[in-house]
């Protein structure tokens, strides 16, 4: 074969990975020039600028391509890939398993990472993909960003710190400090939990408040003994609060968009006129009242009485502003 | 020189391709191109070349026997036989492994998710075989299953499973009304905690976009549709549409997550805490109900007519009390 331009630069690098794989012991640059007609030509400069070239684009896609002695004393550098190091270890899943992995990582807007490392995966598919999984890939998003989220799971699996701009829900915004624990997915929201320096506690940090690139600042601490991340993100207002029960009545279209939105709706009964009454497990009057409010005249408080006074004194308001 | 830039990003890309295709087309012999393709996002046209060209690429004979035989047949099915070296892809990179963790984390915990305990298998075989060194410590990587799935979920995925027309009764939040419509059903995907399924709205003959949990009724049709290519997960929740009112707000700081619920523009941050912004819309009589949500929290800017339109509804809701 002629120069070294007219050879594919694919196949170069295929060589280049298969020639470090097979070897037994570390090539020296001119071992692999020797072998390897992609490196071969008279201007050495040039050929060696392409090696290091296609080096550094093997090392960025994750081949564990090493630099190191060739022998005890250390006298010359060669290369070499460990097998150890750059095959994928046996994981044998179950069809239904891999069609799993395979259909989530299908299902983000932007998840080329995801769907990058699933497709390694398909090699352990014993007997492949199950085909025709009922209305497609089962997408679902999140509106946290991918690299943030990406930054802070890897900080938490690391024990890292971070520092990073935040905005709390009713908009007091701040630079907080956080050794991070765990990040915790819940209702289509990705939470970043661990210790805030300043505050002196755990903390959880819904991510699509985060204002700006979490920086990574140094080691972060180990979490307390028998620390569970998801008890740090905040669950529903009344949930498990054991509070007392409200009856409401719905109208017939506004009862399914209130079951639908306010968790812990039990259907009592359907009443004569079409309206449901609807059980809620709490009569928190600051909670309650908003959300009921937003039904409109498609919603009625039937008790407590305290509810439906403070329903009235919040309408009067609104009339009056 | 950006025409040799793009040039070796697509060998990069081929790259890393082969290094995964072809330990899958080793391992399972006889697979098409059709399928491949599919599986691996890679047009056949060029799945068709990259293998060819590892025929023709010519490795250096490593050993006796490191024989290269590459064929893809008159059916398109592909047979490789090579070198022990590829038989095998390439580990996950830690930032893939994470990915795959994260997004199956996510879809795991979504509820009606029919694949959550395999997920949850899968996730546990790839911890154990990766380990600490690629994935780091993931017990902090968890999920919380947050309330139940809309009980006609599993209808509606089926119909668009299945491409069959469906009546159903849907209540719209926007208008407080109960509607009957024909829809055909065609992507189903869930965003912030919530089921969607983008249809076909035959009555209308448009698109819409409707909340699962709202459907409170459906009786397939027997009627198969062609898909029209809705797009699903990653569309706006919101289209703005020509009818839109810019309806400008000041949100008080409790009531500033309605900025981040619904959609809304020309944010404005203003000295007292409160966020000032447009939400375009144009439905008036949903936009009162949640004023009267907010009550004193919050405060309309403009048009004058939604303020009207608050106390009529105010009214209608008082009336109710003082029966």
């Amino acid at each position: 074969m002629p120069g070294d331009d007219t050879m594919e630069p694919l196949e170069r690098l295929l060589n280049l990975v298969g020639l470090l794989l097979d070897t037994p012991t570390p090539l020296t640059f001119e071992q692999i020039r020797d072998t390897l007609e992609g490196y071969q030509g008279d201007n050495i400069e040039s050929v060696k600028r392409k090696f290091e070239r296609d080096k550094d684009m093997l090392r960025a896609y994750g081949v564990p391509l090493e630099m190191t002695g060739t022998d005890a004393w250390d006298v010359e550098q060669g290369y070499i890939i460990r097998k150890e190091r750059y095959y994928l270890p046996e994981i044998r899943f179950t069809p239904e398993e891999i069609t799993a992995l395979y259909l989530a990582a299908q299902s983000g807007s932007e998840t080329t990472d995801a769907a990058q490392g699933v497709r390694k995966l398909l090699y352990g598919a014993e007997g492949g993909l199950l085909t025709g999984a009922a209305g497609g890939p089962l997408a679902v998003e999140s509106d946290a960003d991918q690299g943030r989220l990406l930054a802070a799971a890897d900080a938490a699996s690391k024990r890292r710190r971070l520092r990073f701009g935040y905005r709390t829900a009713t908009g007091a915004g701040s630079e907080r400090t956080v050794d991070a624990y765990g990040v915790v997915f819940r209702s289509g929201h990705w939470y970043l939990v661990g210790h805030d320096l300043e505050r002196d506690a755990v903390r959880a940090f819904r991510l699509s408040r985060v204002t700006s690139e979490p920086i990574d600042d140094g080691p972060g601490s180990e979490p307390p003994s028998g620390f569970r991340a998801i008890d740090h993100v905040e669950s529903a207002p009344w949930n498990g609060s054991g509070a007392p029960v409200a009856r409401v009545a719905f109208g017939p279209a506004a009862a399914i968009l209130a079951e639908g939105s306010l968790p812990g709706a039990t259907r009592e009964s359907v009443r004569e006129d079409g309206w449901t009454i609807v059980r809620l497990p709490s009569s928190d009057l600051a909670t309650l009242a908003p959300l009921v409010l937003g039904f409109g005249p498609d919603a009625e408080v039937l008790e407590p009485s305290s509810l439906r006074e403070e329903i009235v004194r919040r309408l009067t308001e609104t009339i009056d502003a | 020189m950006p025409e040799r830039r793009r040039t070796s990003a697509k060998v990069e890309e081929r790259l890393a391709r082969m290094l995964v295709v072809v330990p899958y087309l080793i391992q399972h012999p006889g697979t098409t191109l059709e399928e491949a393709s599919s599986l691996f996002d890679i047009p056949v046209a060029q799945l068709r070349r990259d293998v060819q060209q590892l025929f023709l690429a010519g490795l250096p004979p490593y050993g006796p026997g490191d024989l290269i035989d590459v064929d893809i047949d008159e059916d398109g099915a592909i047979w490789i036989s090579m070198a022990d070296h590829f038989a095998r892809p390439l580990r996950l990179t830690r930032q893939e492994a994470l990915a795959v963790y994260l997004r199956a984390t996510e879809v795991a915990n979504t509820p009606g998710m029919p694949g959550a305990p395999a997920l949850t298998a899968a996730l546990g075989k790839l911890r154990e075989a990766l380990g600490e060194d690629t994935l780091g410590d993931t017990a902090g990587i968890e999920g919380i299953t947050g309330g139940e799935a809309p009980p006609l979920l599993d209808a509606v995925r089926t119909a668009a499973g299945r491409r069959e027309r469906v009546r159903i009764a849907y209540a719209a939040a926007s208008t407080g009304e109960r509607t009957e419509r024909t829809v055909e059903p065609e992507a189903v995907f869930a965003s912030g905690g919530r089921w969607y399924v983008a249809v076909w709205d035959i009555d209308v003959d448009d698109e819409r976009l409707l909340r699962v949990d709202r459907i409170a009724s459906l009786e397939p049709l027997g009627e198969r549709f062609e898909r029209r290519g809705l797009q699903g997960a990653g569309r706006p929740l919101y289209t703005a549409g020509s009818e839109d009112v810019d309806v400008r707000v000041r949100l008080g700081p409790p009531a500033r997550w309605v900025a981040e619920y619904y959609l809304a523009t020309d944010p404005s941050d203003e000295e007292d805490g409160s966020l000032v912004v447009t939400l375009p819309t144009r439905q008036m009589t949903w936009l009162a109900r949640l004023f009267l949500r907010l009550g004193s929290d919050a405060a309309v800017l403009e048009p004058a007519e939604l303020r009207a339109e608050i106390v009529a509804q105010a009214r209608a809701t008082l009336a109710r009390y003082q029966g």
